[in-house]
């Protein structure tokens, strides 16, 4: 029964945002003249500085806010408070944006076109997370993040999605972060911020597609944890590498590991691992040696194919820029006329192209020579994050204790108080009770 | 109150709240399909009713259902997103509620874990590692074939390879076009290719003035431009908003050879703007350059004729914004065509001067004026060791380098609404800033020259419509009242001044010794274009001048407000009346 109370509440959300889809309608403009002036078309003016600033400074604090909750007070509440406030404001109030998640787009457009400036403040809500996940871990994910936030609250029945399935989906938040940074750099667009499925609703705007995605991805949510943030967010691909090499690390317990499993059943992310065995066995060890050897091999190889597959793509990747899409209309037009209404916006478009053809497909020719060396770039990308993560899984761990995977801990908290010591650190339960360890 | 009951209300709390989303749900999405269905862009029967008004756009019943129409489509959209609004935020409320209570029903139902110990978990170890391998490898078939099938599967039509890149720029590239010899200046200077000839200051190379009226020719359309003369040929331009025309009349007959509507244009919508009777759809000068002759018309279509009156080719260049309707005139200069394209009322509604390609109609080049609309036609000239194009609109006086189009300077000294065109005269160009002060500036500068630029001024009886003439070291400026004044091109000095009293809106022109003046009310005045007054003669003719006089051949053309009038030198045989 209240499983199928779910299904309906995450189909309620899924349509939550249906309402926003009749943003796309647009109205046709007075057809007669009566002295009304139509107002101008103008570019909302740029963000007071003071208040670009001041973002910074929301996230700063709420980033040393989240380290301490995490830990000094090892408080849920006070994450849960802070991801509640950090949802309020750089959710629903700054609309996600400017947002860490879409900002290394702005440090990769900047390098490649010098027309550009990066904000100070797109080079803090970059850096700031990263710089933070370098000595604490993912605290941004954990209390800062108006996206994770959105997801944490919409969970009600987490199920474990099978460790071998979310080790083999790590890669793609990898791969989505690549085609951003090259959609970034050739000057086609911000496709990470484009396709964020949850950006519409904090603006209560968005198309169909779009809405459609972040209605899927609220309605996974409640049965499967983060699951953007684990299987797509690019940024938080990169807080997971900057994690692994974190200088501290969440620890569950305050005391000695009793090896209870308490804590890998209060994870609703996958991220706990269990202790591995003291050695294995030397035939084992061996086979894993070769596998190691064969993989370290195959990688160069993997990063040629990748890059070779790659430039395949360059000429269907290259039509979202729009002015190679405008020279393919104006090429097609001129083997295949196409009829269009007056004033349309494609007869528009035709008509600047037919203007000066030169000038459109010089700048389609420049564009496809870009494309055809960052879709070479994204391909060996690819395969080199399919190659290390082959590799990485070829690893032998050493752990004696459960603890959070120090890459795929959000930090939220969820399993301090379910370990027993932190129960009797806390006074929550007797020290009697607590469970031996094996 | 129980865990039990506590868990029975949170339940049916779920329901209710799930029920209540799905009931909202439905009802958002029933509107958004319904929205979708009925697509204002494509009611069959506005479309219907705007077919109508195109064949008749005068019929006021059917403007009236249109609005009527409009009215309800635009009163469903707001009751359609009111009930977004509101639907959303209750969809909002009725999700959380559906959250929380779902939420807290599942924590309550919660069974506590009891995990036991792990024995295996190195073998699980090594199996889940295998096992994420496998996946893993799975995911980067997935990725590889996905990528594949997109790269494969591209429909593109763009060249796929340099060579044939280089072969695809080559042919849109201005080698295309074919090529064509630029007429030489003396062919520009013994005809009257442009408004006010020439160099647009409106004097004739010629000394001949015709004086008596070889031929009269009736003019089939309304308009204020002026006639255009390149050999035996005069084209003036005229329409309505029905129809833009050019018309091409025979120079010794006055027989009209041609005439050709500029329709059809490729992107112009079919309803035109509505301009003021007092500007008219063709108050815009052709520009011909022995080849072809370029009309403008105020809708924003541009025509290339060929002298045999057949299309060379059109383009629209609309939609056009300027509160009494489009007036500049076209500018030739080599090969090619200038149009001061300004508009709006602030300086941000996207004005700029386009160069085109008179052969092809491809626009070489156009710059963004930081400027409001303008009534004023550039002029080309040759200053400083450099050839300039020179724009007037407020605020600023602009000059551009030809053929490439870079600035050269600008000076801020236009504070008024600008119909005057400028002129060159004595080594300056000669402007009006209307009701405030006739200006001559050094076209020698770069950058801002409007502290350094300007050699004199003068604020005393300054027009506001007529263009100034200028020839040599003198400068001749009309008011709209009457008001004559003859000032030297280099210092300012006023050598004379008389009033015609009578209406002026032509802009004068200088023949020989002769300054032609005509008048809004039929009178043509010849006064001496020297340092000297003296006025040879006058005559009343039973028409209206607003067109500018044009001069080739020995001939001097004039256009009425319904008739073309071909004046001859005296001793010359009138023409058989057309």
């Amino acid at each position: 029964m209240l499983r199928r109370l779910k299904f309906i509440g995450a189909l309620g959300v899924m349509l939550l945002l249906a309402w926003v889809v009749g943003a796309d309608q647009r109205f046709p403009p007075p057809d007669f003249e009566s002295g009304y002036r139509l107002p101008s078309p103008a570019t909302p003016a740029a963000r007071q500085l003071w208040r670009q600033y001041a973002d910074a400074g929301v996230l700063l604090a709420a980033l040393a806010l989240a380290v301490w909750l995490i830990y000094k007070k090892r408080s849920r509440r006070g994450l849960f408070w802070l991801s509640l406030f950090s949802l309020a404001y750089f959710g629903f109030f700054r609309q996600g944006c400017i947002c860490a998640i879409g900002s290394p787009q702005n440090i990769v457009y900047a390098l490649f076109n010098p027309d550009y400036a990066v904000p100070v403040t797109a080079l803090i809500f970059c850096f700031a997370p990263i710089v933070v996940a370098l000595f604490a871990g993912r605290a941004f994910c954990a209390g800062v993040c108006p996206q994770g936030a959105l997801q944490d609250f919409m969970l009600i029945k987490p199920v474990t999605v099978p460790l071998w399935l979310e080790q083999a989906l790590s890669v793609v938040p990898y791969i989505f972060l690549g085609a951003g940074l090259i959609y970034a750099g050739t000057g086609t667009g911000f496709v990470i911020c484009r396709y964020d499925p949850f950006v519409p609703l904090f603006r209560l705007s968005g198309g169909s597609f779009i809405l459609t995605l972040g209605a899927a991805f609220l309605l996974a949510g409640m049965f499967v944890g983060r699951p953007y943030c684990r299987f797509l967010c690019p940024y938080g691909g990169l807080l997971k590498l900057a994690a692994l090499a974190s200088k501290w690390r969440v620890r569950v317990t305050p005391d000695t590991c009793t090896q209870c499993r308490l804590c890998e059943q209060s994870c609703p992310f996958g991220a706990m691992r269990e202790p591995t065995p003291a050695a294995a066995s030397p035939q084992a060890l061996g086979a894993a040696r070769r596998r190691l050897g064969w993989l370290l091999a195959l990688l160069p190889a993997l990063v040629l194919a990748g890059a070779w597959a790659g430039s395949k793509l360059s000429p269907a990747a290259a039509q979202l820029h729009p002015a190679v899409a405008l020279a393919e209309r104006y090429l097609r037009q001129q083997s295949a006329p196409a009829q269009y209404g007056p004033m349309t916006p494609e007869a528009l478009s035709l008509q600047r192209a037919a203007d000066n053809p030169a000038t459109i497909l010089k700048e389609a020719a420049d564009l496809r020579g870009r494309f055809d060396l960052a879709c070479w770039l994204f391909g060996g990308w690819v395969g080199l994050v399919i190659g290390l993560k082959l590799v990485a899984l070829s690893l032998l761990p050493g752990r004696t204790d459960y603890e959070p995977d120090r890459g795929a801990c959000f930090a939220c908290a969820r399993c301090f108080t379910a370990c027993p010591n932190e129960r009797v650190r806390l006074g929550w339960m007797p020290a009697a009770e607590k469970p031996a360890p094996l | 109150m129980n865990p039990a009951s506590l868990h029975r209300a949170l339940r049916l709390t779920a329901w209710i709240a799930g029920v209540f989303c799905l009931l909202v749900c439905g009802v958002l999405v029933c509107e958004h399909f319904a929205a979708a269905t009925n697509d204002p862009w494509k009611s069959p029967q506005l479309i219907a009713l705007k077919e109508k008004l195109a064949a008749e756009p005068k019929n006021q019943p059917v403007q009236n259902q249109i609005r009527q129409l409009d009215q309800k489509f635009r009163r469903e959209s707001r009751q359609r997103l009111a009930l977004d609004k509101s639907g959303a935020w209750l969809l909002l409320g009725g999700t959380l509620a559906l959250v929380l209570a779902a939420g807290k029903a599942a924590a309550l139902q919660k069974t506590l874990p009891l995990p036991q110990p792990r024995t295996d978990a190195g073998e699980q170890s090594v199996k889940l590692a295998s096992r994420a391998r496998l996946s893993l490898a799975g995911v980067a078939l997935v990725v590889a074939g996905s990528l594949l099938l997109i790269g494969l599967g591209n429909t593109s039509v763009l060249p796929a390879n340099q060579t044939a890149w280089q072969k695809l720029l080559g042919q849109a590239g201005p080698e295309e076009a074919p090529a064509e010899a630029a007429p030489a200046l003396s062919e520009f200077q013994d005809n009257w290719p442009r408004f006010r000839g020439w160099d647009g200051s409106g004097a004739a190379t010629q000394t001949n003035c015709g004086t008596n009226l070889a031929w009269r020719s009736a003019i089939p359309a309304p308009g204020h431009s002026s006639p255009v003369v390149w050999g035996e040929r005069v084209f003036i331009s005229g329409g309505t908003a029905a129809k833009r025309e050019v018309f091409c009349y025979n120079v010794s007959s006055g027989a009209l050879l041609w005439q050709r509507a500029i329709e059809n244009v490729p992107g112009s919508p079919p309803k035109v703007p509505e301009v003021p009777e007092d500007t008219t759809y063709a108050a815009s000068t052709p520009a011909a350059d022995g080849r072809r002759v370029y009309a403008f018309f105020a809708n924003g279509d541009l025509g290339a004729l060929n002298f045999d009156g057949s299309v060379a080719w059109t383009k629209y260049l609309g939609p056009l914004k300027n509160p009494y309707g489009y007036a500049a005139s076209l500018a030739v200069w080599g090969t090619n065509l200038f149009i001061q394209l300004d508009q709006g009322e602030t300086p941000e509604e996207g004005s700029k001067l386009i160069s085109v390609q008179g052969a092809s109609g491809r626009v070489v080049w156009e710059r963004s004026r930081p400027v409001s609309a303008s009534w004023a036609t550039p002029i080309v000239i040759e200053a400083a060791g450099k050839t300039q194009i020179v724009t007037l609109s407020k605020p600023w006086v602009i000059a551009y380098a030809l053929p490439g189009g870079d600035e050269l300077w600008r000076a801020d000294l236009l504070a008024n609404e600008v119909v005057p065109s400028p002129v060159f005269a004595g080594g300056m160009v000669v402007f009006i800033n209307p009701a405030d002060k006739l200006i001559a500036l050094r076209p020698d500068g770069a950058g801002d020259v409007t502290k350094t630029g300007v050699v004199w001024t003068n604020d005393e009886n300054v027009p506001d419509i007529p263009s100034p003439a200028g020839r040599g070291e003198l400068v001749f400026t009309v008011t709209s009242m009457g008001m004559v004044k003859c000032f030297e091109a280099s210092n300012g000095k006023k050598n004379w001044e008389t009033n015609l009293d009578t209406e002026v809106k032509a802009s004068p022109g200088i023949v020989g010794d002769r300054l032609v003046i005509l008048s809004e009310n039929g009178l043509l005045v010849m006064l001496r274009a020297g340092r000297e007054l003296q006025e040879f003669g006058r005559s009343q003719w039973a028409d209206k001048f607003i067109a500018s006089p044009a001069f080739a051949g020995g001939r001097m053309f004039l256009r009425g407000a319904t008739n073309l009038y071909c004046l001859r030198p005296e001793g010359a045989q009138p023409a058989k009346q057309p």
